[in-house]
């Protein structure tokens, strides 16, 4: 069996796993980046490609920002990881342009004031553009910046589970899809970088089709802490119909200001003033109005932004974001009177961001030695909400530290034995081919995707949580019997198999923390318990593995 | 009884010696439905092994490009038609079925430094002309190649159009200060200078207007 070294491991081929990839390097380690979708093509590319950026407007500030994190996270924030959000924010978003991105900037050339948008939740405005590809140049820098530096990377290729030294994170074993071979990488430390979980919710999610949560299963499976997995943000609106696009996402509450509104089966308005609210007030809304039976034939409520038509600066909005091709996607699905916002558009909340994940403390390192974690697969800065455009400056923050940090720890240091259980864990991906049983493991994620959606979706009771786990194990125990192809390359069988399993655990954290959080907070609204409850819930939820049983706790916020 | 379709697609194993082949599949009539729509439906009911890319599911991440009746399209974002046929980008060597092997361009990036250097990265004043901004919403799906008449993959003197591209925006990002024009001359893009293709790019860039012209004005 092919065995790689290296000093630094990054899962994850997006936004943070470049970054933390090419700072490691920067920092003298020798550095593998593996990514499951070819390199820089995740979720960072296919954003829109908002960034937060503090102090552009007059009377921000780094600490007022800081307090818009926290209120708008409802106070589950980690403290420490927002200040950090908060200050090296700039930063960030400098370290993206070194890649070869460029935000947008007026004709001084400077991203000033009069190019800040006020996204719902943030006091003032400091969201920056990047026309006209959005997010695409992201990846495109992205994949520039690692091509500059003196990274190794492997594309196509999933990591199947870490390998540990005694309690030591020391490598992964690693499935490449296209030539299907099963091979190992020590390292000294990892950085899991890969992203969320939409994909639990498909196809109500506007995720990218790799975003498994295998980070969040390959942390948790070596012993890890996760924070707050109950808490995923589902934007607002995103598509029902046709099926080939339902789940993708079509704007967030500040797209429907001024005057725009949502309005039941039966025409009736149940939210207005949306341009002010955040995606977890805008969702949870229509949340509760569909479990009162208001939704239309697809499932949907109205978004109706023909009021806007009415006023100069709403016929504004509607040129600016026809410019920004925004709204070729609702011509695609629902015509050219939808289109000329002439038509309501219909549309369901679509799994966008964990604000949950892997724990970490300041320098990026989870409970457990020699592991790291960056981007959206790390938990605690947004607490129960996390404001719009500002995951993409997160990604460059946050990979940054974790990569400076995974570096400095294993520069210099012996290579680790990670021959523990290495064979076993190979030769589990390497009997997957061919196997003759009965299921197929796409069809299990899709029954996974169903009970996800429908019971620990947007809104939750107890009842339907635990029809989820009733239904996670049995999805568990079908696992056993599988049925996949024997071809060597791409045979996509085997990744789909491995996701499920990922995704099994992932939906296990997920509803156990949602079945254990009795209130309403942020993106997670509990129809039985539908108040905030300061007094007993101000709280994070946090789940690990202990002497491989499951364990979960709550413990006080940081505050 | 309900209305179905029928599309065939050019199924390639490399692991038997057998060329590639094409298969009808019959799948049911849908308002709407994408190519990408229908590769999720035969995959998920039909045949498991039907290798194909997607991401987004929406014009944004550049994986899902195949050809449709011989034409570069990105099958996110063209509707199903009875009688169908989907392939493979031309041009490009074939892992499997649908899936074409991207792992080169990546290792283009780097031995024809496609990147800004680091040193003159530092942003602050950068005014970028709208023409390079624009080529940046190239989303590197490489359906470019496949609708170029010049290009073959792996000739070392010709670097086609999606090289073309980044070489444009590169020239038109003021941070950089490599001689892209000369690089574009030493790739054959003189040999564009005759060629009436349309080259196809799924986000609207008139390649040969933005990115060729551009390159070619610059070096005369």
């Amino acid at each position: 069996m092919r065995v790689e070294s290296c000093d630094v491991l990054c899962l994850g081929g997006g936004g943070a796993g470049i970054t933390a990839a090419v700072t490691a390097a920067e920092y003298g380690a020798n550095v593998i980046l593996v990514s499951k979708e070819p390199l820089g093509y995740g979720d960072t590319r296919i954003s829109m490609g908002l960034t937060s950026f503090p102090g552009v407007v007059e009377g921000d500030s780094l600490e007022l920002f800081y307090q818009d994190l926290l209120k708008g996270g409802e106070y589950l924030n980690d403290p420490e990881l927002a200040w950090i959000m908060a200050e090296m924010n700039p930063f960030g978003v400098q370290l993206l342009e070194s890649y070869g991105h460029l935000f947008q900037r007026n004709n001084k050339g400077l991203i000033g004031s009069d190019v800040a948008y006020l996204i719902g939740g943030h006091s003032l405005p400091r969201s920056i553009g990047c026309p006209p590809g959005g997010g695409i140049s992201m990846g495109n820098a992205l994949r520039a910046g690692a091509a500059r530096s003196n990274i190794r990377v492997f594309e196509e290729v999933l990591a199947s589970s870490l390998l540990c030294s005694g309690e030591h994170v020391a490598g992964a074993v690693c499935f490449d899809i296209c030539r299907g071979e099963v091979f190992l990488i020590r390292a000294g430390a990892v950085i899991i970088a890969t992203g969320g979980a939409g994909w639990l919710y498909y196809p109500h999610t506007d995720c990218n089709s790799g975003v498994n949560g295998d980070g969040y299963a390959l942390a948790y499976n070596v012993g890890a802490k996760l924070i707050d997995m109950e808490q995923v943000q589902f934007m607002p609106f995103g598509l029902t119909h046709p099926a080939s696009v339902c789940g993708v996402y079509v704007g967030e509450p500040s797209l429907a200001a001024p005057k725009g509104l949502i309005r039941n089966r039966n025409g009736e308005v149940i939210l207005s003033g949306l341009g002010t609210m955040t995606r977890a007030q805008v969702t949870n809304a229509m949340a509760v109005e569909l479990s009162r039976g208001g939704g239309t034939e697809y499932g949907g409520l109205l978004l109706d932004l023909e009021p806007n038509l009415a006023l100069p600066e709403g016929r504004q909005m509607w040129n600016v974001r026809k410019e920004r091709g925004q709204l070729n996607i609702v011509r695609f699905a629902y015509g050219e009177d939808a289109y000329r916002w002439k038509k309501p558009w219909d549309v369901t909340p679509t799994a966008h961001y964990f604000m949950g994940g892997i724990m970490v403390n300041t320098s990026g390192q989870s409970s457990v030695p020699g592991l790291y974690a960056a981007g959206q697969a790390m938990g605690g800065i947004h607490g129960a909400n996390r404001l719009g455009s500002v995951s993409l400056a997160e990604l460059f923050v946050f990979g940054y530290i974790a990569g400076k940090a995974a570096a400095k720890e294993c520069i210099g240091q012996k290579p680790l034995d990670c021959s523990q259980g290495q064979e076993e864990a190979a030769g589990n991906i390497k009997s997957l081919s061919g196997r003759k049983g009965l299921y197929s493991p796409l069809v299990l994620q899709r029954r996974l995707q169903k009970t996800m959606w429908e019971n620990v979706g947007i809104a939750r009771v107890e009842k339907g949580l635990r029809t989820a786990l009733k239904e996670i194990e049995e999805i568990e125990e079908t696992c056993e019997n599988l049925k996949i192809a024997s071809q060597i390359s791409y045979n996509r069988d085997i990744v789909h198999t491995i996701e499920i399993k990922h995704m099994l655990t992932v939906a296990k954290l997920i509803t156990e923390a949602a079945l254990m959080r009795c209130e309403t907070r942020g993106a997670h609204l509990r129809l039985d318990f539908p108040e905030k409850d300061e007094k007993n819930w101000r709280r994070n939820i946090i789940v690990f593995k202990e002497n491989n049983n499951f364990k979960i706790q709550s413990e006080a916020v940081k505050f | 009884m309900s209305e179905t379709i029928i599309v065939s697609i050019l199924r390639n194993n490399p692991e038997n010696d057998q060329p590639p082949s094409w298969c009808r599949y019959e799948i049911p009539f849908e308002e709407k439905n994408t190519v990408l729509g229908t590769l999720l439906y035969i995959q998920e009911e039909l045949d498991p092994t039907l290798a194909f890319r997607y991401g987004c599911r929406y014009k944004r991440c550049g994986l899902c490009a195949v050809e449709v009746d011989g034409k570069p399209r990105m099958a996110c974002h063209t509707y199903v038609k009875d009688g169908m046929r989907l392939s493979p980008l031309s041009k490009l060597p074939v892992i499997r079925d649908l899936v074409i092997d991207r792992e080169s361009f990546f290792l283009d990036l780097q031995k024809r430094f496609l990147f800004v250097d680091e040193e003159n990265c530092n942003s602050g004043i950068v005014l970028e002309p709208e023409e390079g901004a624009k080529l940046r919403s190239c989303a590197e799906c490489l359906s470019c190649f496949a609708s170029c008449p010049q290009y073959i993959f792996g000739d070392k003197d010709f670097g086609g159009p999606y090289i073309f591209v980044k070489l444009a925006q590169l020239s038109l990002d003021p941070r950089d200060n490599r001689n892209r024009h000369k690089q574009a001359i030493e790739l054959g893009i003189n040999r564009c200078l005759d060629c009436d293709s349309k080259c196809y790019c799924p986000n609207g860039l008139n390649i040969y207007r933005e990115a060729v012209n551009h390159l070619l004005s610059k070096s005369s």
